[in-house]
């Protein structure tokens, strides 16, 4: 399983949600992505997309744990 | 290099490059390199509402980026064929056309400006495609397609999506699209009603197995004598479009063995199933 941390605080949305969602493309099932989120919309958004595509997903603080689906 | 060098790099860029990645890597290689491959920022910018959905994928994008379609006629169908394709990230658009521009055509076929009158078809196209979306290559061929010259204009594409105006070149460019394996996008309009219909030669039944003979001359209106309105053509060409994107990527079914009906007067879509026909003689013996 890889770990891999992408930090996206300088983005806007949607390219929030476009680049973790690529880069979870780029992992195989299992691996965790953890996503470094600006305060505000992308904290809210990132998870909940991650969310309504199967992942598993855990906030912590500013980061967001995913487990590739 | 290792796939996971290759995936550190993209995440990196991702992050814009400026910050750091740590990477807890446990040294399986679970993506491939493609890090030449990879779509810049300014692709993912541009590309980024379709990129977000569901059904669309990295790798949808990069197949699109690497495809090149043949789009004959740049008229009314064409016009929306070719902004979508370009504006949704197709490598190269092949534009086939022999008309200039005429004062009639500017109500319907979005390309042309009042100022592009008398300017061959293919050219205006090119320029406007070019405004729209410079990392396409878009390559203007200013001649009427037919019969002698279908296989050779095919060359070096992966699909064709039929905007032309009459039943000569329908039949010229799906003989050759069989001939080359091609796949095609057929589509026509006129008046308040249109048709729409994706062909894999060889696996789903072609243009001819659907209509063996082109009608009696006369015997059909024609654009010029029926009319159109440009709506009517920027929803054909619109569904046109979006089977061309299934094709391309596999996002989702293109509608094969079947062709689409759409009136637009009530806003009806029928859906006639087809079967390829054995004697068919432009797919019958693939």
């Amino acid at each position: 399983m890889a770990t891999e941390t992408l930090d996206i605080t300088d983005e806007l949305c949607p390219l929030t949600w476009v680049k973790t969602k690529i880069a979870l493309e780029r992992l195989a099932p299992g691996d965790v992505l953890t996503v470094i989120c600006p305060a505000g919309e992308a904290l809210e958004n990132v998870p909940r997309s991650a969310a309504e595509a199967g992942h598993q997903v855990a906030l912590e603080g500013h980061a967001v744990r995913i487990v590739r689906r | 290099m290792s796939g996971g060098s290759s995936r550190r790099r993209f995440l990196r860029d991702l992050g814009g490059g400026a910050r750091e990645v740590r990477s807890a890597d446990t040294g399986r290689e679970s993506v491939p390199p493609r890090a030449a491959q990879a779509l810049d920022g300014s692709e993912l910018e541009r590309y980024a509402r379709q990129l977000v959905l569901p059904q669309w994928s990295e790798a949808s994008q990069l197949a699109l980026r690497g495809s090149s379609v043949l789009v004959v006629g740049a008229g009314a169908l064409g016009s929306p064929v070719c902004l979508y394709l370009a504006g949704a990230g197709v490598g190269r658009l092949g534009v086939v056309d022999g008309d200039a521009v005429e004062l009639s055509n500017l109500h319907r076929q979005l390309l042309h400006f009042t100022p592009d009158l008398g300017v061959p078809k293919a050219r205006s196209a090119a320029a406007k495609l070019g405004f729209l979306n410079p990392e396409v290559e878009v390559v203007p061929y200013e001649v009427r397609l037919d019969s002698g010259n279908a296989v050779g204009l095919l060359d070096g594409h992966d699909l064709v999506v039929d905007c032309s105006d009459s039943f000569d070149t329908r039949y010229a460019v799906n003989a050759a699209c069989c001939a080359e394996r091609l796949p095609l996008v057929e589509g026509g309009v006129v008046g308040l009603a249109g048709l729409i219909m994706a062909i894999r030669p060889g696996e789903s039944a072609c243009y001819r197995c659907a209509f063996p003979a082109p009608p009696p001359p006369d015997s059909q209106p024609s654009c010029a004598r029926a009319g159109v309105l440009g709506p009517a053509a920027g929803v054909v060409g619109s569904l046109q479009a979006l089977e061309a994107l299934k094709l391309l990527t596999d996002f989702a079914a293109p509608l094969t063995n079947a062709f689409a009906q759409v009136e637009l007067t009530d806003l009806s879509l029928t859906t006639v199933r087809l079967t390829r026909r054995p004697d068919c003689p432009d797919c019958g013996l693939l």
